[in-house]
């Protein structure tokens, strides 16, 4: 039974990750909710421990020195308060996991861009893991996708596929081939495989009969795709997150035990991140790009007018899929971000080494320029897939003037835009570790190229998981402990978008902030970084063809957020084009110099 | 008297039309074998063309079939001809998606050709079983007559993509409204100037014009073709310089004074 939110004044929650269980304490102190604590121990859901819970324990214990109350029983388990004033125990634990592998799916629908799609974007944004979408036309042959599906080992499929009242034929044919491949589960061999079937309802008869077999345990929700103008991914979600639950985490080691500890359903890492974008970009009122860069994966979330995405980009890391990131955009595009001499048979050496040994980091000044020149590149491809994924629906009608003759656009549009982005938040090893704030809001805006005015910040010790669960018990709790103790504010990026041409003035700026103030003329390709405390009014004018959010040449007045880090005012333009060669160099090494990226 | 008739291999008050006609060709050539030598051109994308595969998807989801229209003129029409090789793309995407095609025509010799023309292209998505030669059928030659059975094939049918790319007359706006009131997406082609504003406004994409006959080098990608509208482009762009210039001397000649001008023969005694 959830518990009245009022009354929940201590919270412990934990992230089981692969390698580490991470627990933060939450207090409410002086009427406000605050992260007093973290701790972290290893996570044991591996042999020889095979219980998660262990590594709970640990990790709480931790917590529990650290702060000095009580938080764990003597059996082990998290102690709860006997009542509003006792000075042990908590009043609500809560917990996601990713740990083993996380949530892995197998998603179908009809149509790649249509229903698979929706499927996909459902499994994503529950935070799963997508192995692989099967779709009608995905140019493979029935023995192809039969194949592909033994293969496969998913912890459960989605399948969609058809509007209500719309194909029956496709969605069964689907259906068809994936019953008889019989893709076995990951965990266990008694374990029946479950389908969540979300398509065209007159179509469920038919999937009962196809699924009826055995081996599995086919559970049917509202359609995906009612109709192809309507996307409804609420059903889907919340049944993979109850499948995950049910079989997934049952058939991990311990958590049975962790889920009747949990005063919340346990969720999957990702879709907890998922969840507080969402609920901070709603409180709010504005729209948030999130991303989260790991050793193999790159996640990226973005919330744009409501609308939420997230991708993994399976081959973009900084460890493990560091040679990928350097194959996929090429070592010439690595090296545009370095303004070292350095030698490019050094640094293939250097990428090898990182993929063995992939917890090393970086000993010298060389080889974090370099591992930061890898990261623009890994977020930037990565925020490449996310803007082609998180797009418009497909496959709808167009509403059309005659003022349309000559501009007629696509449909299936990206909801990602540069200069609609109100805050960007960074978390992933090479983010958050980065020596200096100033080098992680330079990889940000390297990578991300925000237009207009852009708060930047990051999470201090990946935070936002925690939270996300927590906004499904105290809303509030989560919303305040997110903007006082889990974002760390870097500052404020003004890039005019538009064309700069060396030598040309991009805009005229000015600023007053709490003890002093300065104005100017940027000029392209220069970079600029004021240091306003916290909070400043600026007044920018940009040069015609250039824009600022108001329209090319408008001048815009508004305050902006400060930070560890400052205002940065780029003129370099947009898209952003760096020159190869040693013009390139030159003009690398006078943006770190602006930016403090190297001081020593 | 003896009438005869007096033979010329030349004609000289057609040879301005031979000059055009020989930079023309020889436009055209060039610009195909620099297309062959690796220099293709590059098309931008035209929306209609690239929102086929779109358009078909919605009606393998919706479980619908496709309308096709290929115009009301016969096949000496160079418009007709355009719409057949688009329905080619649109018969290739919906035998790979297993989608229904319909095709209803409105003349006999159309029939043929888009009945070889969709069999080709079933054959070479790999779904020569998809094909159907009823679903490409001759409805009449009488422009409303042929109207009225696709409007009440709408009405039936509930086509989720409707393609009307061919040419077309007063029966545009009939199809084109229709094609809406079902909510179908709707792509259209014609280079009838006189029926594109109702296409544009009814319709989710249209090809206007020249967009139109260069569907089939865009859709093929094939370097000479794309090489051929290029040639085609410079040959156009080349006569609308000589028309300005010609306007130009035309109108200096205008406003020069007569005072000024060489006598001419008209004006020698």
């Amino acid at each position: 039974m959830q518990k009245d939110p009022s009354r929940i004044k201590v919270v412990v929650a934990t992230d089981c990750g692969s390698t580490t269980t991470k627990a933060i304490l939450i207090e409410c102190v002086d009427g406000v909710y605050r992260q007093t604590h973290r701790a972290e121990a290893p996570t044991t859901v591996e042999a020889p421990f095979a219980d998660v819970t262990l590594g709970v324990s640990n990790s709480v214990t931790e917590l529990q020195e650290l702060s000095g109350r009580r938080l764990v029983n003597d059996d082990g388990t998290i102690l709860r308060r006997t009542s509003p004033d006792a000075a042990d125990g908590c009043d609500v634990y809560i917990s996601t996991s990713s740990a083993g592998g996380g949530l892995q799916m197998m998603v179908a629908g009809v149509v790649k861009e249509m229903t698979a799609e929706s499927a996909k974007r459902a499994a994503l944004g529950a935070g799963a893991i997508v192995m692989d979408t099967i779709a009608s036309n995905d140019r493979r042959r029935p023995h192809e996708q039969v194949q592909r599906i033994r293969e496969l080992r998913p912890d459960m499929v989605l399948i969609s596929g058809g509007t209500d009242g719309g194909d029956t034929k496709k969605v069964t044919e689907l259906a068809e081939l994936i019953a008889p491949a019989k893709p076995r589960p990951r965990f266990g061999g008694e374990y029946s495989l479950p389908i969540i079937f979300a398509g065209n309802r007159d179509a469920r008869p038919a999937i009962e009969r196809t699924f009826a077999s055995g081996g599995f345990d086919l559970k049917v929700v509202d359609n995906l795709r009612p109709t192809l103008e309507r996307e409804h991914l609420g059903p889907a979600r919340e049944t993979i997150h109850d499948v995950f639950l049910e079989h997934v985490m049952a058939h991990a080691p311990g958590y049975d035990r962790l889920i009747a500890w949990a005063d919340a359903p346990i969720m999957p890492t990702p879709g907890a991140v998922g969840d507080i974008l969402q609920a901070i970009a709603k409180g709010r009122g504005i729209n948030v790009v999130g991303v989260d860069i790991g050793g193999a994966t790159t996640d990226v979330f973005s919330v744009f007018d409501g609308s939420f995405n997230r991708t993994v980009s399976a081959n973009l890391g900084m460890s493990y899929s560091i040679s990928n990131v350097c194959a996929e955009a090429g070592m010439d595009n690595v090296l545009r971000w370095v303004h070292l001499d350095m030698d490019e048979r050094e640094l293939r050496n250097r990428v090898k080494n990182k993929m063995i040994r992939p917890t090393t980091i970086p000993q010298t000044h060389e080889a974090l320029v370099f591992e930061q020149a890898v990261s623009r590149e890994a977020l930037r491809l990565a925020y490449v897939q996310h803007k082609a994924f998180a797009t418009e629906l497909k496959g709808v009608q167009q509403q059309r003037t005659v003022g349309d003759a000559f501009s007629q656009s696509e449909g299936g549009r990206s909801l990602v835009s540069g200069m609609k982005l109100d805050l960007l938040v960074a978390s992933g090893g090479v983010l958050s570790h980065a020596p200096r704030m100033e080098q992680t809001a330079a990889m940000l805006i390297d990578a991300f190229e925000p237009e207009g005015f852009t708060e930047l910040a990051k999470d201090s010790i990946f935070m936002m998981p925690h939270l996300g669960v927590l906004a499904t018990v105290h809303e509030r709790a989560a919303m305040e402990v997110f903007e006082r103790d889990c974002l760390i504010m870097l500052g404020t990026c003004i890039a005019p978008a538009g064309t700069a041409v060396a030598g040309k003035p991009v805009m005229r700026w000015s600023a007053q902030w709490d003890g002093g103030s300065a104005e100017g003329t940027l000029m392209a390709q220069e970079m600029k970084l004021l240091r306003i405390g916290d909070r400043a009014q600026v007044e920018v004018t940009p040069e015609r063809g250039f824009d600022v959010g108001a329209g090319p040449g408008v001048a815009v007045k508004r305050e902006v957020r400060g930070g560890s880090v400052g205002l940065i005012l780029d003129g370099r333009g947009r898209s952003l084009a760096v020159p190869s060669g040693a013009e390139g160099r030159r003009l690398v090494a006078a943006w770190a110099k602006a930016l403090e990226l190297h001081p020593d | 008297m003896v009438l005869g008739a007096d033979a010329s291999f030349l004609n000289p008050d057609k040879l301005l039309l031979l000059v055009v006609l020989v930079a023309t060709c020889a436009c055209i050539i060039a610009s195909m074998v620099l297309a062959r030598a690796g220099r293709v051109p590059k098309i931008r994308r035209i929306a209609g063309l690239e929102a086929v595969e779109e358009a078909v998807g919605r009606a393998t989801e919706m479980g619908r079939p496709i309308l096709f229209v290929p115009g009301i003129q016969d096949m000496d029409n160079p418009m007709t001809v355009a719409g057949i090789t688009v329905l080619s793309r649109v018969a290739g995407t919906a035998a790979q998606y297993d989608a229904t095609l319909d095709v209803p025509v409105s003349r006999s010799l159309v029939m043929q050709a888009a009945r070889e023309s969709v069999q080709a292209a079933a054959l070479q998505a790999g779904q020569p079983d998809w094909f159907d030669p009823e679903r490409v059928r001759y409805i009449t030659d009488e422009q409303f007559g042929y109207a009225a059975y696709a409007a009440g094939a709408m009405a039936r049918d509930k086509p989720a993509a409707c393609f009307y790319m061919g040419c077309f007359f007063a029966e545009s706006l009939i199809l084109a409204e229709n094609g809406n009131a079902v909510g179908a997406i709707q792509i259209a082609g014609t280079a009838e100037t006189a029926q594109l504003p109702f296409f544009v406004a009814s319709c989710d994409y249209t090809l206007i014009g020249e967009e139109f006959f260069a569907a089939s080098a865009y859709l093929s990608g094939a370097p000479d073709q794309l090489g051929t509208l290029r040639g085609q482009d410079i040959a156009k762009a080349l006569i609308a310089l000589v028309l300005v210039g010609g306007v130009v001397m035309a109108t200096v000649k205008v406003f020069t004074p007569k005072s000024d001008r060489a006598p001419t023969a008209e004006m020698a005694p």
